[in-house]
């Protein structure tokens, strides 16, 4: 009986002991079950802006590289996520963009959870008829800031770059450049031109059938380089009363940020792309 | 008696407060004082009359215990202590279980993120949450090998059949809680194991009426939703061990009444001696039986936390998604019998014939076996049948492994060997930083990365066990060519499909900071037709830094 008295306490030490050096070592435990837990939320979102995201937003979600569901090239309609406007700064450009006031994190859920309005961007909430159930919000929101910890690190220019006054001080454009431009930045989403989309299909922004004449009338005293220049880096500057391709809302869908993902070359060829349209 | 005042007045602070703490010490035992106690634990012998003996008569506790014990029941052989273990366990179960219910809300959504924020968030919930998973798992082999030893030493023969239905009764207590569970932390694993299991209910004779009425009755609505998860949270903590914990006092009840039954080779067949204990075959409850309890809880406290802490780990796959099955679904190894039995036959002669007919026979056969000997050369048939039984067991369970699955196609098995759509797989378990950017071919060795080496092996012996060769010598086995024409079938030594000439890599990119991309293609072409693309797959994984695969 004795044996059974030592071994008992010996056990009973023993757990103790082992018990409380788990506990000593809990804080590390949580701490790395806790970076798992979001390492884990980031691989899922991943999955998810694979499965549904990158159609619009691009592989890399630059809102580069579009493919549709066949596979084949388009243009992207989304706006860039992979982008500093959106994920540097505790407001960044995006959010002041919409009087958002609350965190980036709310922000970029919220703006997935209930899309936006007037834009192709739907409600992914399972609470407002979408696919994504809110853990997978979670997950997605989680990933989609990740993009932020490389982006972020250097002081970033989240202000568009200085863009000269007048388009003649862009370099000289080439106008077969441009053409793969309008695909790459995801013009050819919204709006359409006579060979992909002669009824304006999309029915989103403008037609660009005719754009190099219809952009030289609009303005008293403005080429149409000039305007078109404009109209790019503002969409909200010239908004016509009546459109006879394509609903012209006020304020314009089209992203507003182009003068931070363009250079002035792409913004060059864009423009002389754009000045081949002439509706023939 | 003196109040503590008069006796300090009397013989001093010190001899007044020592006669009062044995006193106290006294009442708490009721009738044992220090000394008797410190007598009880050097092994001497009691004063007279025992008091050793009064707390089987005064104390709730002790009343429930038999104050003696035959000395033959108080070795390993022949209870090995498996009744003891049992109950031991179901209070492990009970004290773990109540701690992980402070963090637990039973409801869809809640529920896997409230199981997240235990291991994450709560002091010591990973270890609660892994002992209580490991008690449960224990809980049941114990029972189950409790029931293989009665029925081997023949306890359960006459007076004692009725407490064999009652264990009987704490068996399928002990499979239903066990098995509840599993649903309530909502993943991936418990929602598809459970959705499996009691998919049996709709198919319940006639469907249109019980089957039906069955299925909303377990799922609380067609598909498994916040009803069902209620439902089977109030079943496991409340409706489960309410009745358990009352079977087990009936089942104890008779214990005690009808006494451990002898070692079947100490009395004459037919006899039971074990209420008539001879003074010199005593074992007294205290202070040998308690001493040898408290050990063994004491071993088995140290066990599973020992076992919990560093070689177990409960599972948490990703959050239930009624939409997304995944591939192999496989009940827990305790109910893996019961899908092997599917693969035999159908599931309304399996759960509605076959299983409560035999439910039956282990309920009603004590009094159906009446042989009156337990002696073991007595019982051959009936040893014999058991033994047959159990390897019966055996081999359902393993028909229900996944050892013994459906398969799917050669290319979606081999991407489910590697990158899992869940749980664990060689290659998410090689760190992080030896996940080296490139491609890689099966079987390709990366210099100076060992560990990422063995798991591209590991992708090589994957692709052998499903591809075979036909123009090439790639592959370890040539194709076996089954059907001619339009259909023609490919099959190697292992699988009965397989893969012709399969070209496979492993890509690894950078998809974010600290987040890779791994994605396996897959290719294979018609050996008969190079235009004639058979099989062009993908299957990609995303591996995070900090996700920490290779600790599970």
């Amino acid at each position: 009986m004795q044996v059974k008295v030592i071994i008992g306490t010996l056990a009973f030490m023993l757990a103790m002991i082992i018990l409380g050096l788990a506990t000593l070592l809990e804080p590390d435990r949580l701490e790395e079950a806790t970076a798992a837990y979001l390492g884990r939320q980031i691989e899922n979102g991943a999955q998810l802006f694979r499965d549904s995201c990158v159609e619009c937003h691009g592989t890399e979600g630059m809102a580069l590289n579009c493919v549709d569901s066949a596979g084949e090239e388009k243009g992207c309609v989304g706006l860039p996520l992979n982008h500093a406007p959106l994920l540097c700064g505790d407001s960044s450009d995006r959010m002041a963009q919409h009087a958002y006031t609350g965190s980036k994190r709310n922000f970029i859920r919220q703006t997935i959870a209930s899309g936006r309005p007037n834009t192709l961007m739907p409600t992914w909430s399972s609470e407002f008829g979408g696919s994504l159930e809110p853990h997978e919000l979670d997950q997605l929101t989680e990933f989609i800031m990740n993009w932020g910890e490389e982006l972020c690190k250097d002081d970033v220019v989240t202000e568009g770059t200085d863009w000269p006054a007048d388009w003649g001080d862009l370099p000289a454009g080439d106008a077969a450049n441009g053409s793969d431009g309008y695909l790459a930045q995801g013009c050819s989403g919204c709006h359409g031109i006579p060979e992909s989309s002669p009824d304006n299909h999309l029915g989103v922004g403008p037609h660009l059938g005719n754009i190099a004449n219809a952009a030289a009338e609009r303005e008293p005293g403005k080429s149409a380089e000039q305007y078109i220049y404009e109209s790019i880096l503002d969409p909200n500057k010239f908004i016509v009363e009546e459109c006879p391709l394509g609903p012209c809302n006020e304020p314009s869908q089209m992203r507003l940020d182009f003068g931070t993902v363009l250079n002035e070359q792409a913004m060059a060829d864009l423009i002389a792309y754009y000045m081949t349209l002439t509706g023939e | 008696m003196a109040t503590f005042f008069e006796q300090v007045r009397e013989m001093g602070v010190k001899q007044a407060t020592i006669a009062k703490t044995d006193e106290v010490v006294g009442r708490i035992t009721t009738g044992m004082n220090i000394d008797d106690i410190r007598g009880a634990l050097r092994g001497d012998e009691p004063r007279r009359p025992n008091p050793r003996l009064r707390p089987h008569a005064d104390s709730f506790w002790f009343h429930i215990r038999p104050s003696f014990y035959h000395t033959e029941v108080t070795r390993i052989y022949p209870t090995f202590r498996l009744g003891w273990l049992a109950t031991f366990l179901f209070v492990w179960e009970t004290i773990t279980g109540i701690y992980l219910m402070v963090f637990y809300t039973p409801r869809p959504g809640v529920a896997y993120s409230d199981i997240w924020n235990i291991l994450t968030n709560v002091p010591l919930g990973s270890l609660m949450r892994d002992m209580h998973r490991l008690g449960a798992e224990a809980m049941v082999l114990i029972v189950a090998l409790h029931m293989l030893r009665t029925f081997i030493t023949g306890s359960y023969k006459q007076p004692r059949q009725f407490t064999w239905v009652t264990g009987m009764l704490l068996l399928v207590f002990t499979l239903i809680l066990s098995f509840s569970g599993y649903l309530l932390p909502w993943d991936q694993l418990s929602y598809w194991a459970v959705t499996v299991a009691v998919s049996a209910a709709e198919a319940a004779p006639p469907a249109e009426i019980i089957g039906q009425n069955l299925n909303l009755l377990v799922r609380g609505a067609p598909t498994f939703g916040a009803g069902g998860l209620l439902r089977w949270y109030l079943l496991h903590v409340l409706v489960l061990p309410l009745i358990t914990g009352i079977f087990f006092f009936v089942h104890y009840y008779k214990v005690v009444l009808h006494g451990h039954s002898l070692p079947p080779g100490r009395e004459k067949a037919g006899e039971d001696t074990a209420k008539r204990v001879p003074k010199t075959d005593r074992t007294y409850f205290t202070p040998d039986l308690l001493t040898s309890e408290l050990m063994w809880t004491a071993l088995a406290t140290l066990i599973l936390i020992v076992g919990a802490l560093w070689f177990y780990s409960a599972p948490l796959e990703r959050q239930a998604d009624p939409l997304v099955t995944p591939l192999h679904v496989v009940a827990p190894w305790y109910l893996a019998w019961s899908q092997g039995w599917l693969k035999l036959a159908d599931k309304v002669i399996v759960a509605f014939i076959f299983m409560p007919a035999l439910a039956t026979a282990f309920f009603v056969m004590p009094y159906i076996e009446i042989g009156k000997s337990r002696r073991y050369a007595d019982r051959r048939v009936g040893l014999s049948v058991t033994m047959l039984f159990v390897a019966f067991m055996l081999v359902s369970n393993w028909m229900g492994s996944p050892e013994y699955r459906v398969e799917s196609s050669p290319e979606q098995e081999v991407a489910q060997d590697l990158i899992p759509q869940e749980g664990h797989s060689v290659i998410l378990a090689v760190p992080y930083e030896d996940l080296e950017l490139g491609t890689f071919e099966p079987g390709q060795v990366v210099a100076g990365n060992p560990r990422f080496t063995e798991a591209l092996a590991e992708f090589e012996a994957a692709m052998n066990r499903r591809s075979c060769n036909v123009n090439g010598d790639r592959w370890d086995d040539d194709c076996k060519i089954g059907e001619e024409g339009a259909d023609k079938k490919y099959s190697n030594t292992f699988a009965n499909e397989a893969m012709p000439d399969p070209t496979a890599f492993l890509t690894i990119e950078e998809e974010q900071h600290n987040l890779k991309r791994l994605i396996m293609h897959f290719s294979v072409i018609d050996p008969d037709d190079p235009d004639n693309v058979l099989v062009d797959e993908e299957r990609v994984a995303f591996r995070h830094a900090d996700s920490g695969y290779e600790e599970e």
